[in-house]
């Protein structure tokens, strides 16, 4: 019986380095531009080659099967079946407002924003199940049997009901979609299923959701207090700029203050989330506090502006590193009874994800 | 060179996670072998794929079994590496040619499509039938129903100051439209509209018969296809940046012609008034109007100001045409106070109020 100890240091490991990493980002941004961006979906692949290659989940590494051609397919796809049926109906829509049958218009104009709705559930979905259906962990790859046209209901209703009871339904609605992504997903033989309890997150969100209106009040009360403490100063003009200072001082506030909040409560969803998924016997977890995901962001911003943007091409790798190195895992495979993966797999690459410009995880 | 060895190597099977460890041996013929203690193989070389190249490793696949791995050490002999499939970095046949190579391939052919996209509108337009711009403007923009003000004397005079201006068979179609706007289109699939707002503002029929021409000249010189050709085109780039429904035709019909293309209009213009013996000198007056003094930095006007050339030399082009010439009245002062009341007249003219 081959059994893999799950107590070793860390389950998941990073060896890569940006220098080797710029070897591949750097003539992929050269070949990307001279392709009018038609290389992108091979400067993907080339990227995420070499992070899962460099990515280590006990004692192998991983290994991306994906290609550039399936990713281009699927762009090709989403083009064909979506974006040309769009703009056609755009075109038949401002037809029909301009004979008069506004309403139809306006209702026909609004159907794509409809679809959109539905296939970013969906493109979420098909993302996550392409990745690990195209990941390969000693010569076993993921999937999924299911095609997600579920999943994009459930994603409609589920961020409608979410944000119906003034959006305290959202930590619920985030929770359960991730949950139900999950569970429709295999690696090897066997299921993921998720668990992730929103009662856990309610708390960081009502942080989250309460704080504009502190912001606020106390915002007012401190404008006042800043008014009046420049009244007192300056007469009438001091009033003035005493208020402009505290708004000014305010705003700042709002906006880091909030932002800051927003990346406390991702973390912690992100902790739930990934600590009640398991795979078998595995059960995982993520570490990164807030602290660490501020740390993540102000590093992106900070490559991005003393690289005047070209460091852009970096952020992919620092992500997946502070992905990989904050995920854990413990618990027993067993490697005799983990065979492969039987799923099918879609021939097309995630051509909608890409559309809409979204993450998959 | 040598032509057999063995070298350590690690392989997966594809059906499951097992790891086999072993070594890899070659004695010169087409097939690999690997021995080792859970697993023994022998593989055609002919079968092998290359996989990738990490951290000191080169990982091969088989055709024949698409999950099956053979991991061997990087510094393999030159011998087996010879027999081995090729390692790919950026894939496809620029690893071939080369990545300089490559990148000079692909930024020539791209700077010839950017070319070709750009220039498209003014060599496409024109040669786009007739017919089938009639029909996607009808498609677009329909013929307006009530929105066009219209009553028998009006419309009467109106067609005369058509004949004058558009002495082709088929003639474009004109319309005065309910807006109170100092403005004219010309729409695609060959319709021209003059709004109230510049009929009223006309002192004379023969400033409208030349703003008339000048639309007219728009459509037969086929500037409304390539306009909207190129507006097609920008919208492709800008894919779905402008996907409001509130960004209406009259966007198409106000997208910019160039400067020469105005001056194609005008230049149609006044050849059509001096066929028909009609002063230029309203058209002249007109861009005086509108450009000549501080009236024109009305709101209203600066729409049809702006993408045109400077009034002031139009007016004068048009003011040449004149000279030592003499010209019979467009329309009687009926006619022309028919054209100025058709809106007015009108019992059940609709508003464009959508456009505004």
């Amino acid at each position: 019986m081959h059994y893999e100890d799950m107590q070793a240091d860390s389950a998941f490991g990073f060896d890569g380095n940006w220098k080797d990493f710029a070897r591949i980002a750097v003539p992929n941004l050269l070949l990307t531009i001279v392709t009018l961006g038609i290389y992108r979906f091979w400067a993907t692949t080339r990227e995420r080659q070499y992070l899962w290659s460099h990515t280590r989940f006990v004692d192998e590494r991983l290994e991306w099967t994906g290609t550039g051609k399936e990713l281009f397919i699927g762009f090709v796809l989403v083009l064909l079946l979506f974006a040309i049926p769009v703009f056609g109906i755009q075109f038949v829509s401002q037809a029909l407002v301009m004979r008069g049958y506004e309403a139809a218009g306006v209702a026909l104009g609004l159907l794509p924003l409809f679809a959109i709705f539905y296939l970013t559930g969906l493109a979420r979905f098909r993302a996550l199940r392409y990745r690990l259906s195209r990941t390969r962990w000693r010569g076993i790859r993921g999937g999924s049997n299911n095609q997600g046209l579920g999943y994009g209901i459930s994603y409609m209703w589920k961020t409608f009901v979410g944000y119906l009871a003034l959006g305290l339904l959202i930590p619920w609605s985030m929770t359960s979609l991730w949950n139900e992504r999950w569970s429709k997903m295999s690696f090897g033989p066997y299921e993921f299923n998720a668990h992730a309890d929103s009662g856990n997150i309610f708390a960081r969100f009502l942080l989250f959701y309460l704080s504009p209106i502190i912001f606020v009040v106390g915002g007012v009360i401190a404008a006042a207090t800043g008014a009046l403490a420049g009244y007192g100063l300056g007469g009438e003009d001091g009033a003035g700029i005493g208020a402009l200072a505290s708004f000014f001082i305010l705003a700042i506030f709002f906006y880091f203050g909030l932002g800051v909040i927003a990346v406390a409560f991702y973390a912690k969803f992100y902790r739930e989330a990934v600590g009640s998924t398991h795979w078998e016997d595995l059960h995982f977890s993520f570490e990164a506090s807030t602290m660490d995901w501020i740390k993540l962001l102000i590093g992106d911003v900070l490559i991005v502006m003393f690289t005047l943007g070209l460091g852009f091409i970096f952020l992919s790798y620092r992500h997946w590193k502070f992905m990989i190195e904050n995920l854990e895992a413990n618990g027993d495979i067993l490697l005799d009874d983990l065979t492969q993966s039987t799923t099918k797999t879609a021939k097309h690459g995630e051509g909608l994800l890409d559309a809409f410009d979204i993450g998959a995880f | 060179m040598e032509n057999s060895f063995r070298t350590p190597a690690q392989w997966y099977d594809g059906q499951n996670a097992i790891r086999h460890e072993g070594e890899a041996l070659w004695d010169g013929s087409g097939t690999l072998s690997l021995r080792g203690f859970s697993s023994e193989l022998t593989l055609p070389f002919a079968d092998l794929q290359f996989g990738e190249h990490r951290g000191g490793e080169l990982v091969y696949r088989r055709t024949s079994e698409p999950d099956f791995r053979l991991i061997l050490p990087e510094d393999l002999p030159p011998g087996l590496a010879a027999k081995l499939p090729e390692k790919k970095v950026y894939g496809g046949w620029i690893d071939k040619v080369g990545l300089g190579k490559a990148t000079a391939a692909f930024a020539a052919v791209s700077v010839a499509a950017v070319a070709l996209f750009l220039t498209a509108p003014d060599w496409l337009g024109p040669r786009v039938p007739q017919s089938w711009e009639r029909n996607l403007g009808d498609a677009m923009v329909g013929d307006f129903g009530n929105r066009l003000c219209s009553t028998p004397e009006g419309d009467a005079a109106l067609a005369k100051l058509l004949d004058a201006v558009d002495p082709d068979e088929q003639q474009v179609r004109a319309g005065v439209a309910n807006i109170g706007m100092v403005n004219a289109v010309a729409l695609p699939g060959g319709q021209v509209l003059l709004f109230d707002g510049l009929v009223q503002d006309a002192e004379t029929p023969e400033e409208l018969a030349g703003v008339l021409g000048h639309e007219v000249g728009h459509v037969r010189e086929r500037h409304v296809m390539t306009a909207l050709l190129r507006q097609f085109g920008l919208s492709i780039l800008l894919s779905g940046a402008n996907s409001g429904v509130g960004d209406t035709v009259f966007g198409l019909a106000s997208m910019g012609y160039s400067r020469d293309a105005e001056r194609e209009a005008d230049e149609f213009a006044r050849e059509r008034l001096e066929e028909s013996n009609v002063s230029p000198l309203g058209a002249a007056r007109f861009f005086e109007r509108i450009g000549g003094d501080s009236e024109a930095e009305e709101n209203s006007l600066v729409g049809w100001v702006a993408s045109h050339p400077a009034p002031r030399e139009r007016a004068q082009a048009f003011r040449k045409a004149a000279e030592g010439k003499t010209f019979a009245p467009v329309l009687t002062a009926q006619e022309f106070e028919a054209l100025k009341s058709m809106c007015e007249d009108d019992p059940d003219v609709e508003e464009f109020d959508f456009f505004f």
